[in-house]
Protein backbone atom coordinates (compact mmCIF):
# COMPACT_ATOMS: atom_id res chain seq x y z
CA UNK A 1 0.00 0.00 0.00
CA UNK A 2 1.29 3.40 -0.94
CA UNK A 3 2.36 5.54 1.96
CA UNK A 4 0.06 8.50 2.60
CA UNK A 5 1.79 11.78 1.77
CA UNK A 6 1.19 15.51 1.92
CA UNK A 7 1.97 17.78 -1.03
CA UNK A 8 3.16 21.36 -0.73
CA UNK A 9 3.65 24.19 -3.17
CA UNK A 10 5.70 27.05 -1.87
CA UNK A 11 6.17 30.48 -3.42
CA UNK A 12 9.83 31.37 -3.03
CA UNK A 13 12.05 34.31 -3.63
CA UNK A 14 15.71 34.27 -2.59
CA UNK A 15 15.72 38.00 -1.84
CA UNK A 16 13.56 41.14 -2.05
CA UNK A 17 14.22 41.61 -5.77
CA UNK A 18 14.86 38.01 -6.80
CA UNK A 19 12.68 36.12 -9.27
CA UNK A 20 9.67 34.21 -7.96
CA UNK A 21 9.73 30.42 -8.18
CA UNK A 22 7.24 27.82 -6.98
CA UNK A 23 8.85 24.77 -5.39
CA UNK A 24 6.93 21.54 -4.83
CA UNK A 25 7.55 19.26 -1.89
CA UNK A 26 6.09 16.02 -0.65
CA UNK A 27 6.26 14.71 2.91
CA UNK A 28 5.09 11.47 4.53
CA UNK A 29 1.85 12.09 6.42
CA UNK A 30 1.69 11.76 10.17
CA UNK A 31 -1.12 12.73 12.47
CA UNK A 32 -1.20 16.22 13.99
CA UNK A 33 1.24 17.81 11.57
CA UNK A 34 0.84 21.51 10.87
CA UNK A 35 2.35 23.95 8.40
CA UNK A 36 5.29 24.96 10.60
CA UNK A 37 6.17 21.37 11.52
CA UNK A 38 6.08 20.58 7.80
CA UNK A 39 8.38 23.47 6.98
CA UNK A 40 10.78 22.15 9.59
CA UNK A 41 10.69 18.70 8.06
CA UNK A 42 11.39 20.20 4.66
CA UNK A 43 14.33 22.08 6.18
CA UNK A 44 15.73 18.77 7.46
CA UNK A 45 15.82 17.49 3.90
CA UNK A 46 15.28 20.31 1.44
CA UNK A 47 14.62 18.34 -1.73
CA UNK A 48 11.81 19.14 -4.15
CA UNK A 49 9.51 16.48 -5.60
CA UNK A 50 11.64 16.25 -8.72
CA UNK A 51 14.63 15.36 -6.55
CA UNK A 52 16.33 18.73 -6.88
CA UNK A 53 18.29 19.81 -3.78
CA UNK A 54 17.34 23.30 -2.66
CA UNK A 55 17.79 25.63 0.30
CA UNK A 56 15.57 25.33 3.37
CA UNK A 57 12.52 27.60 3.15
CA UNK A 58 12.92 30.82 5.10
CA UNK A 59 9.97 31.67 7.35
CA UNK A 60 9.24 33.30 10.69
CA UNK A 61 8.00 31.41 13.70
CA UNK A 62 8.67 31.23 17.37
CA UNK A 63 6.09 30.15 19.92
CA UNK A 64 4.36 27.40 17.89
CA UNK A 65 1.18 28.00 19.88
CA UNK A 66 -0.37 31.05 18.22
CA UNK A 67 0.73 33.63 20.75
CA UNK A 68 3.81 35.26 19.26
CA UNK A 69 2.28 36.39 15.99
CA UNK A 70 5.33 35.75 13.84
CA UNK A 71 4.19 32.91 11.58
CA UNK A 72 1.42 34.64 9.58
CA UNK A 73 1.41 33.63 5.91
CA UNK A 74 -1.02 33.03 3.09
CA UNK A 75 -2.11 29.39 3.23
CA UNK A 76 -4.32 28.16 0.40
CA UNK A 77 -5.17 31.73 -0.46
CA UNK A 78 -6.04 32.90 3.06
CA UNK A 79 -3.87 34.76 5.53
CA UNK A 80 -3.57 32.80 8.76
CA UNK A 81 -1.15 31.58 11.39
CA UNK A 82 0.95 28.70 10.10
CA UNK A 83 1.58 27.07 13.49
CA UNK A 84 -2.14 26.54 14.10
CA UNK A 85 -2.89 25.48 10.52
CA UNK A 86 -3.35 21.74 10.85
CA UNK A 87 -2.65 19.76 7.70
CA UNK A 88 -5.70 17.60 8.43
CA UNK A 89 -7.90 20.63 7.86
CA UNK A 90 -6.21 21.82 4.67
CA UNK A 91 -6.88 21.02 1.07
CA UNK A 92 -3.94 19.58 -0.86
CA UNK A 93 -1.61 20.56 -2.33
CA UNK A 94 -1.06 23.00 0.52
CA UNK A 95 -0.11 26.29 -1.11
CA UNK A 96 2.14 28.54 0.94
CA UNK A 97 2.78 32.17 0.03
CA UNK A 98 4.23 35.09 1.96
CA UNK A 99 1.88 37.86 3.12
CA UNK A 100 1.19 40.05 0.09
CA UNK A 101 1.11 43.53 1.59
CA UNK A 102 4.55 43.60 3.18
CA UNK A 103 8.02 43.80 1.66
CA UNK A 104 9.52 40.35 1.08
CA UNK A 105 12.69 39.49 2.93
CA UNK A 106 13.06 35.97 1.60
CA UNK A 107 10.67 33.09 0.78
CA UNK A 108 7.87 33.27 3.36
CA UNK A 109 9.55 35.95 5.47
CA UNK A 110 8.24 39.50 5.22
CA UNK A 111 9.12 42.79 6.87
CA UNK A 112 6.21 43.79 9.08
CA UNK A 113 7.92 46.66 10.85
CA UNK A 114 5.21 49.06 9.64
CA UNK A 115 2.98 47.77 12.45
CA UNK A 116 5.62 48.45 15.08
CA UNK A 117 6.16 51.89 13.56
CA UNK A 118 2.41 52.60 13.65
CA UNK A 119 2.20 51.53 17.30
CA UNK A 120 4.99 53.97 18.07
CA UNK A 121 3.26 56.76 16.20
CA UNK A 122 0.09 56.40 18.24
CA UNK A 123 2.09 56.00 21.47
CA UNK A 124 0.61 52.62 22.26
CA UNK A 125 2.06 52.39 25.74
CA UNK A 126 1.51 53.49 29.33
CA UNK A 127 3.93 56.34 30.00
CA UNK A 128 5.84 55.39 33.15
CA UNK A 129 9.58 55.78 33.36
CA UNK A 130 10.00 53.89 36.62
CA UNK A 131 12.46 56.38 38.12
CA UNK A 132 10.49 56.74 41.32
CA UNK A 133 7.89 54.81 43.24
CA UNK A 134 4.38 55.89 42.29
CA UNK A 135 2.71 53.65 44.81
CA UNK A 136 0.05 51.19 43.76
CA UNK A 137 -1.59 51.84 40.40
CA UNK A 138 -5.09 53.18 39.99
CA UNK A 139 -7.98 50.76 40.28
CA UNK A 140 -9.37 49.38 37.06
CA UNK A 141 -13.05 48.52 37.26
CA UNK A 142 -13.89 44.92 36.42
CA UNK A 143 -16.15 46.10 33.60
CA UNK A 144 -13.22 47.93 32.03
CA UNK A 145 -10.97 44.91 32.56
CA UNK A 146 -13.49 42.79 30.71
CA UNK A 147 -13.41 45.20 27.82
CA UNK A 148 -9.65 45.58 27.81
CA UNK A 149 -8.61 41.97 28.07
CA UNK A 150 -9.72 40.96 24.57
CA UNK A 151 -7.89 43.97 23.15
CA UNK A 152 -4.71 43.03 24.99
CA UNK A 153 -4.68 39.64 23.23
CA UNK A 154 -3.35 41.15 19.98
CA UNK A 155 -0.25 39.26 18.85
CA UNK A 156 0.79 41.79 16.16
CA UNK A 157 0.51 39.19 13.45
CA UNK A 158 -0.66 41.84 10.87
CA UNK A 159 -3.32 39.52 9.44
CA UNK A 160 -5.98 42.20 9.98
CA UNK A 161 -3.89 44.51 7.79
CA UNK A 162 -3.15 41.88 5.16
CA UNK A 163 -6.86 41.15 4.59
CA UNK A 164 -7.97 44.80 4.63
CA UNK A 165 -8.78 46.25 1.17
CA UNK A 166 -7.90 49.70 2.48
CA UNK A 167 -4.44 48.72 3.77
CA UNK A 168 -2.24 49.41 0.76
CA UNK A 169 0.43 51.73 -0.54
CA UNK A 170 -1.93 54.39 -1.82
CA UNK A 171 -3.90 54.88 1.40
CA UNK A 172 -1.12 54.17 3.90
CA UNK A 173 -3.93 53.07 6.24
CA UNK A 174 -2.78 52.40 9.77
CA UNK A 175 -4.81 49.17 10.07
CA UNK A 176 -7.15 47.70 12.67
CA UNK A 177 -4.55 46.41 15.14
CA UNK A 178 -3.16 49.87 15.89
CA UNK A 179 -6.63 51.35 16.32
CA UNK A 180 -7.51 48.56 18.76
CA UNK A 181 -4.37 49.32 20.77
CA UNK A 182 -5.33 53.01 20.88
CA UNK A 183 -8.59 51.96 22.47
CA UNK A 184 -6.79 49.69 24.94
CA UNK A 185 -4.35 52.36 26.09
CA UNK A 186 -6.92 55.16 26.10
CA UNK A 187 -8.97 53.09 28.53
CA UNK A 188 -6.06 52.52 30.86
CA UNK A 189 -6.26 54.90 33.86
CA UNK A 190 -2.62 55.91 33.48
CA UNK A 191 -2.34 55.36 29.74
CA UNK A 192 -5.16 57.78 29.05
CA UNK A 193 -2.92 60.74 29.83
CA UNK A 194 -1.87 60.42 26.17
CA UNK A 195 -5.42 60.01 24.89
CA UNK A 196 -5.58 63.31 22.99
CA UNK A 197 -2.21 62.71 21.37
CA UNK A 198 -3.31 59.28 20.19
CA UNK A 199 -6.56 60.63 18.77
CA UNK A 200 -4.69 63.43 17.01
CA UNK A 201 -2.28 60.91 15.54
CA UNK A 202 -5.20 58.89 14.15
CA UNK A 203 -6.54 62.00 12.38
CA UNK A 204 -3.47 62.12 10.18
CA UNK A 205 -3.23 60.83 6.63
CA UNK A 206 -3.64 57.06 6.69
CA UNK A 207 -5.60 57.42 9.93
CA UNK A 208 -8.90 55.95 11.06
CA UNK A 209 -10.85 57.73 8.31
CA UNK A 210 -9.40 55.34 5.73
CA UNK A 211 -11.41 52.46 7.19
CA UNK A 212 -14.00 51.32 4.64
CA UNK A 213 -15.70 48.99 7.11
CA UNK A 214 -15.35 45.89 4.94
CA UNK A 215 -14.96 44.07 8.29
CA UNK A 216 -12.42 41.56 7.00
CA UNK A 217 -10.17 42.30 9.97
CA UNK A 218 -12.60 40.98 12.52
CA UNK A 219 -13.30 37.88 10.40
CA UNK A 220 -9.64 37.01 9.97
CA UNK A 221 -8.10 37.97 13.33
CA UNK A 222 -6.75 34.74 14.87
CA UNK A 223 -7.21 36.13 18.38
CA UNK A 224 -10.80 37.31 17.82
CA UNK A 225 -10.17 40.91 18.78
CA UNK A 226 -13.35 43.03 18.67
CA UNK A 227 -11.79 45.15 15.95
CA UNK A 228 -14.90 46.63 14.33
CA UNK A 229 -16.11 47.67 17.75
CA UNK A 230 -12.76 49.34 18.51
CA UNK A 231 -12.81 51.18 15.17
CA UNK A 232 -16.34 52.40 15.85
CA UNK A 233 -15.54 53.56 19.39
CA UNK A 234 -12.30 55.25 18.41
CA UNK A 235 -14.01 56.70 15.32
CA UNK A 236 -16.41 58.48 17.65
CA UNK A 237 -13.64 59.63 19.99
CA UNK A 238 -11.64 61.04 17.08
CA UNK A 239 -14.65 62.96 15.76
CA UNK A 240 -15.47 64.36 19.19
CA UNK A 241 -11.83 65.36 19.59
CA UNK A 242 -11.81 67.10 16.20
CA UNK A 243 -14.95 69.07 17.11
CA UNK A 244 -13.38 70.00 20.45
CA UNK A 245 -10.26 71.16 18.61
CA UNK A 246 -12.41 73.34 16.39
CA UNK A 247 -13.61 75.35 19.39
CA UNK A 248 -10.65 75.22 21.73
CA UNK A 249 -7.51 75.57 19.64
CA UNK B 1 7.17 63.09 30.62
CA UNK B 2 10.20 61.56 29.00
CA UNK B 3 8.41 58.42 27.92
CA UNK B 4 5.71 60.36 26.13
CA UNK B 5 8.15 61.14 23.34
CA UNK B 6 8.18 58.84 20.33
CA UNK B 7 11.25 56.68 19.92
CA UNK B 8 13.41 57.37 16.89
CA UNK B 9 11.43 57.00 13.68
CA UNK B 10 12.76 54.49 11.18
CA UNK B 11 10.12 53.99 8.52
CA UNK B 12 10.36 50.90 6.34
CA UNK B 13 11.81 51.81 2.97
CA UNK B 14 9.32 49.77 0.95
CA UNK B 15 5.71 48.72 1.21
CA UNK B 16 2.86 50.47 2.98
CA UNK B 17 4.19 53.49 4.80
CA UNK B 18 3.33 54.13 8.44
CA UNK B 19 0.64 56.50 9.70
CA UNK B 20 1.32 60.17 9.03
CA UNK B 21 0.39 61.00 12.61
CA UNK B 22 -1.52 64.28 12.79
CA UNK B 23 -0.59 65.36 9.25
CA UNK B 24 -2.67 66.10 6.16
CA UNK B 25 -6.32 66.89 5.47
CA UNK B 26 -7.71 63.51 4.48
CA UNK B 27 -9.54 63.17 7.80
CA UNK B 28 -11.62 66.26 7.15
CA UNK B 29 -12.22 65.43 3.48
CA UNK B 30 -13.18 61.84 4.19
CA UNK B 31 -15.50 62.69 7.05
CA UNK B 32 -17.08 65.41 4.91
CA UNK B 33 -17.66 62.79 2.23
CA UNK B 34 -19.32 60.50 4.77
CA UNK B 35 -21.48 63.28 6.23
CA UNK B 36 -22.47 64.75 2.86
CA UNK B 37 -23.97 61.38 1.92
CA UNK B 38 -26.42 61.69 4.83
CA UNK B 39 -27.03 65.45 4.82
CA UNK B 40 -27.70 67.06 2.49
CA UNK B 41 -27.64 64.35 -0.21
CA UNK B 42 -29.50 61.59 1.64
CA UNK B 43 -32.03 64.06 2.99
CA UNK B 44 -32.61 65.37 -0.52
CA UNK B 45 -32.95 61.84 -1.86
CA UNK B 46 -35.76 61.15 0.59
CA UNK B 47 -37.43 64.48 -0.25
CA UNK B 48 -37.10 63.76 -3.97
CA UNK B 49 -38.67 60.32 -3.64
CA UNK B 50 -41.52 61.66 -1.53
CA UNK B 51 -42.11 64.51 -4.02
CA UNK B 52 -42.12 62.16 -6.96
CA UNK B 53 -44.63 59.97 -5.18
CA UNK B 54 -47.10 62.79 -5.95
CA UNK B 55 -47.02 61.54 -9.54
CA UNK B 56 -49.36 58.78 -8.41
CA UNK B 57 -52.01 61.47 -7.94
CA UNK B 58 -51.66 62.60 -11.52
CA UNK B 59 -50.18 65.41 -13.63
CA UNK B 60 -51.89 68.22 -11.71
CA UNK B 61 -50.75 67.14 -8.27
CA UNK B 62 -47.27 66.54 -9.70
CA UNK B 63 -47.21 70.02 -11.21
CA UNK B 64 -48.33 71.51 -7.90
CA UNK B 65 -45.43 69.77 -6.15
CA UNK B 66 -42.92 71.01 -8.74
CA UNK B 67 -44.30 74.52 -8.47
CA UNK B 68 -44.20 74.43 -4.66
CA UNK B 69 -40.54 73.35 -4.62
CA UNK B 70 -39.53 75.95 -7.17
CA UNK B 71 -41.28 78.65 -5.17
CA UNK B 72 -39.09 78.07 -2.09
CA UNK B 73 -37.13 81.17 -1.12
CA UNK B 74 -33.59 81.21 -2.56
CA UNK B 75 -34.44 78.03 -4.41
CA UNK B 76 -31.57 78.33 -6.91
CA UNK B 77 -29.08 78.94 -4.10
CA UNK B 78 -30.52 76.00 -2.16
CA UNK B 79 -30.31 73.84 -5.25
CA UNK B 80 -26.63 74.53 -5.78
CA UNK B 81 -25.42 74.52 -2.18
CA UNK B 82 -27.48 71.60 -0.93
CA UNK B 83 -27.81 69.43 -4.00
CA UNK B 84 -25.45 69.93 -6.93
CA UNK B 85 -22.22 70.86 -5.19
CA UNK B 86 -22.46 68.23 -2.41
CA UNK B 87 -23.40 65.62 -5.03
CA UNK B 88 -20.41 66.49 -7.16
CA UNK B 89 -18.10 66.41 -4.15
CA UNK B 90 -19.50 63.11 -2.90
CA UNK B 91 -19.24 61.53 -6.35
CA UNK B 92 -15.74 62.70 -7.22
CA UNK B 93 -14.24 62.05 -3.80
CA UNK B 94 -16.07 58.72 -3.80
CA UNK B 95 -14.34 57.71 -7.02
CA UNK B 96 -11.03 58.74 -5.49
CA UNK B 97 -11.77 56.48 -2.50
CA UNK B 98 -12.69 53.63 -4.82
CA UNK B 99 -9.50 53.85 -6.85
CA UNK B 100 -7.34 53.79 -3.74
CA UNK B 101 -8.94 50.64 -2.30
CA UNK B 102 -7.69 47.23 -3.40
CA UNK B 103 -10.66 44.90 -3.31
CA UNK B 104 -9.89 41.30 -2.35
CA UNK B 105 -13.38 39.83 -2.27
CA UNK B 106 -12.20 37.02 -4.56
CA UNK B 107 -9.95 35.73 -1.79
CA UNK B 108 -12.09 36.74 1.17
CA UNK B 109 -15.71 36.39 0.03
CA UNK B 110 -17.29 37.56 3.27
CA UNK B 111 -20.54 39.51 3.62
CA UNK B 112 -18.98 42.80 4.74
CA UNK B 113 -16.40 42.56 1.99
CA UNK B 114 -19.14 42.08 -0.63
CA UNK B 115 -20.98 45.08 0.74
CA UNK B 116 -17.75 47.09 0.48
CA UNK B 117 -17.59 46.26 -3.23
CA UNK B 118 -21.34 46.78 -3.73
CA UNK B 119 -21.12 50.22 -2.13
CA UNK B 120 -18.62 51.23 -4.81
CA UNK B 121 -20.55 49.81 -7.78
CA UNK B 122 -23.92 51.13 -6.64
CA UNK B 123 -22.30 54.52 -6.14
CA UNK B 124 -20.97 54.38 -9.68
CA UNK B 125 -24.37 53.47 -11.13
CA UNK B 126 -25.99 56.24 -9.10
CA UNK B 127 -23.38 58.75 -10.31
CA UNK B 128 -23.87 57.93 -14.00
CA UNK B 129 -27.63 57.88 -13.62
CA UNK B 130 -27.85 61.12 -11.66
CA UNK B 131 -25.58 62.82 -14.19
CA UNK B 132 -27.86 62.00 -17.09
CA UNK B 133 -31.03 62.52 -15.02
CA UNK B 134 -30.02 66.03 -13.94
CA UNK B 135 -28.90 66.91 -17.44
CA UNK B 136 -31.98 65.57 -19.23
CA UNK B 137 -34.61 66.66 -16.70
CA UNK B 138 -33.20 69.81 -15.18
CA UNK B 139 -30.85 71.43 -17.70
CA UNK B 140 -32.16 70.44 -21.12
CA UNK B 141 -35.56 70.38 -22.80
CA UNK B 142 -38.48 72.33 -21.29
CA UNK B 143 -37.27 74.21 -18.23
CA UNK B 144 -39.42 72.86 -15.40
CA UNK B 145 -38.84 75.67 -12.89
CA UNK B 146 -40.59 78.00 -15.37
CA UNK B 147 -43.07 75.39 -16.62
CA UNK B 148 -44.03 73.16 -13.68
CA UNK B 149 -47.09 72.11 -15.65
CA UNK B 150 -44.89 70.30 -18.16
CA UNK B 151 -43.19 68.12 -15.56
CA UNK B 152 -45.37 65.03 -15.84
CA UNK B 153 -45.29 65.01 -19.62
CA UNK B 154 -41.53 65.49 -19.72
CA UNK B 155 -40.87 62.52 -17.45
CA UNK B 156 -43.47 60.43 -19.26
CA UNK B 157 -41.79 61.09 -22.62
CA UNK B 158 -38.43 60.13 -21.14
CA UNK B 159 -39.77 56.88 -19.71
CA UNK B 160 -41.55 55.91 -22.92
CA UNK B 161 -38.22 54.45 -24.04
CA UNK B 162 -38.04 50.98 -22.45
CA UNK B 163 -34.25 51.17 -22.15
CA UNK B 164 -34.47 54.40 -20.21
CA UNK B 165 -37.23 52.91 -18.07
CA UNK B 166 -35.05 49.92 -17.23
CA UNK B 167 -32.14 52.23 -16.50
CA UNK B 168 -34.33 54.26 -14.12
CA UNK B 169 -35.49 51.12 -12.31
CA UNK B 170 -31.94 49.79 -11.90
CA UNK B 171 -30.67 53.18 -10.81
CA UNK B 172 -33.44 53.55 -8.22
CA UNK B 173 -32.49 50.22 -6.69
CA UNK B 174 -28.75 50.98 -6.79
CA UNK B 175 -29.19 54.44 -5.31
CA UNK B 176 -31.43 53.24 -2.48
CA UNK B 177 -28.96 50.44 -1.74
CA UNK B 178 -26.10 52.91 -1.67
CA UNK B 179 -28.00 55.25 0.63
CA UNK B 180 -29.33 52.57 2.98
CA UNK B 181 -25.94 50.90 3.40
CA UNK B 182 -24.40 54.36 3.59
CA UNK B 183 -26.54 55.12 6.64
CA UNK B 184 -25.40 51.84 8.18
CA UNK B 185 -21.75 52.65 7.43
CA UNK B 186 -22.16 56.13 8.79
CA UNK B 187 -23.50 54.89 12.12
CA UNK B 188 -20.74 52.30 12.34
CA UNK B 189 -17.89 54.67 11.48
CA UNK B 190 -19.06 57.60 13.55
CA UNK B 191 -19.46 55.39 16.61
CA UNK B 192 -23.26 55.57 16.79
CA UNK B 193 -23.55 51.76 16.65
CA UNK B 194 -20.28 50.39 18.10
CA UNK B 195 -21.64 47.09 19.42
CA UNK B 196 -22.23 44.02 17.28
CA UNK B 197 -25.86 43.85 18.35
CA UNK B 198 -26.45 47.52 17.70
CA UNK B 199 -24.95 47.15 14.23
CA UNK B 200 -27.11 44.13 13.49
CA UNK B 201 -30.27 46.00 14.55
CA UNK B 202 -29.19 48.99 12.52
CA UNK B 203 -28.81 46.59 9.61
CA UNK B 204 -32.50 45.70 9.84
CA UNK B 205 -33.47 49.36 10.12
CA UNK B 206 -31.41 50.27 7.06
CA UNK B 207 -32.72 47.31 5.07
CA UNK B 208 -36.28 48.44 5.85
CA UNK B 209 -35.38 52.00 4.86
CA UNK B 210 -33.89 50.83 1.59
CA UNK B 211 -36.82 48.59 0.72
CA UNK B 212 -39.32 51.34 1.54
CA UNK B 213 -37.48 53.81 -0.68
CA UNK B 214 -37.27 51.32 -3.54
CA UNK B 215 -41.01 50.67 -3.20
CA UNK B 216 -41.75 54.41 -3.29
CA UNK B 217 -39.42 54.95 -6.22
CA UNK B 218 -40.69 52.09 -8.35
CA UNK B 219 -44.34 52.91 -7.74
CA UNK B 220 -43.68 56.51 -8.79
CA UNK B 221 -42.18 55.14 -12.01
CA UNK B 222 -45.34 53.14 -12.54
CA UNK B 223 -47.45 56.31 -12.33
CA UNK B 224 -45.76 57.54 -15.52
CA UNK B 225 -45.87 54.34 -17.54
CA UNK B 226 -48.96 52.59 -16.17
CA UNK B 227 -52.48 52.93 -17.59
CA UNK B 228 -53.70 55.74 -15.30
CA UNK B 229 -52.32 58.88 -16.90
CA UNK B 230 -51.61 57.92 -20.47
CA UNK B 231 -50.91 60.87 -22.78
CA UNK B 232 -50.61 63.52 -20.10
CA UNK B 233 -50.96 67.08 -21.44
CA UNK B 234 -47.70 68.65 -22.68
CA UNK B 235 -48.17 71.61 -20.36
CA UNK B 236 -50.66 72.96 -17.85
CA UNK B 237 -51.44 76.65 -17.43
CA UNK B 238 -50.87 78.20 -13.98
CA UNK B 239 -54.65 78.40 -13.60
CA UNK B 240 -55.05 74.71 -14.35
CA UNK B 241 -52.41 73.85 -11.77
CA UNK B 242 -54.06 76.08 -9.17
CA UNK B 243 -57.61 74.95 -9.84
CA UNK B 244 -56.60 71.35 -10.14
CA UNK B 245 -58.22 70.71 -13.54
CA UNK B 246 -56.52 68.89 -16.33
CA UNK B 247 -57.04 69.27 -20.07
CA UNK B 248 -56.25 65.60 -20.46
CA UNK B 249 -58.77 63.88 -22.70
CA UNK B 250 -60.64 62.18 -19.86
CA UNK B 251 -58.37 59.45 -18.45
CA UNK B 252 -59.61 56.03 -19.43
CA UNK B 253 -59.18 54.42 -16.02
CA UNK B 254 -59.82 56.33 -12.86
CA UNK B 255 -56.67 56.09 -10.71
CA UNK B 256 -57.23 54.69 -7.24
CA UNK B 257 -55.22 57.53 -5.71
CA UNK B 258 -57.28 60.45 -7.05
CA UNK B 259 -60.24 61.27 -4.87
S1 LIG C 1 -5.69 42.56 15.79
FE1 LIG C 1 -5.76 40.33 15.40
S2 LIG C 1 -5.22 40.14 13.24
FE2 LIG C 1 -4.60 42.19 13.86
S3 LIG C 1 -2.46 42.02 14.46
FE3 LIG C 1 -3.66 41.75 16.33
S4 LIG C 1 -4.00 39.54 16.52
FE4 LIG C 1 -3.31 39.91 14.42
S1 LIG D 1 4.77 30.57 15.82
FE1 LIG D 1 3.99 32.00 17.25
S2 LIG D 1 2.05 32.40 16.39
FE2 LIG D 1 2.75 30.83 15.12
Amino acid sequence: MAERTVKFEVKRQSGPDAAVVWDKFELPYHPGMNVISSLREIAANPTTVDGKATTPIAYDSNCLEEVCGSCAMVINGKARMACSALIDNLEQPVKLQPLTKFPIVRDLMVDRSVLFENLKRVKAWVPLDGTYDLGSGPRILPQVQEENYPLSRCISCTICMEVCPQFNESTGFVGAATIAQVKLFNQHPTGKVLKEERLHALMGDGGIQECGYAQNCVQACPKQLPLTRAISDIGRDVIIQSVKDLFTT
Amino acid sequence: MATAVSPAVTPPTRGVQPLQAGEGHSFLLRRLHSLSGIVPIGAFLVEHFVSNFEALKGPVAYAQQVRFLNALPFVRVLEWTFIFLPLLYHAIYGLYIWFRGKSNVVYYPWAGNWMYVAQRWTGMIAFIYIGQHVWRQRFSGVSLPEHPGAAFHKVQMELSNPWILAFYAIAIIATCWHFAYGVWLFSAKWGITPGDKARRKMGYVCAALGIALVAIGLSSLYAFVGPWYKNAPADLTPAQITNGESTSSAPSNEPPASK
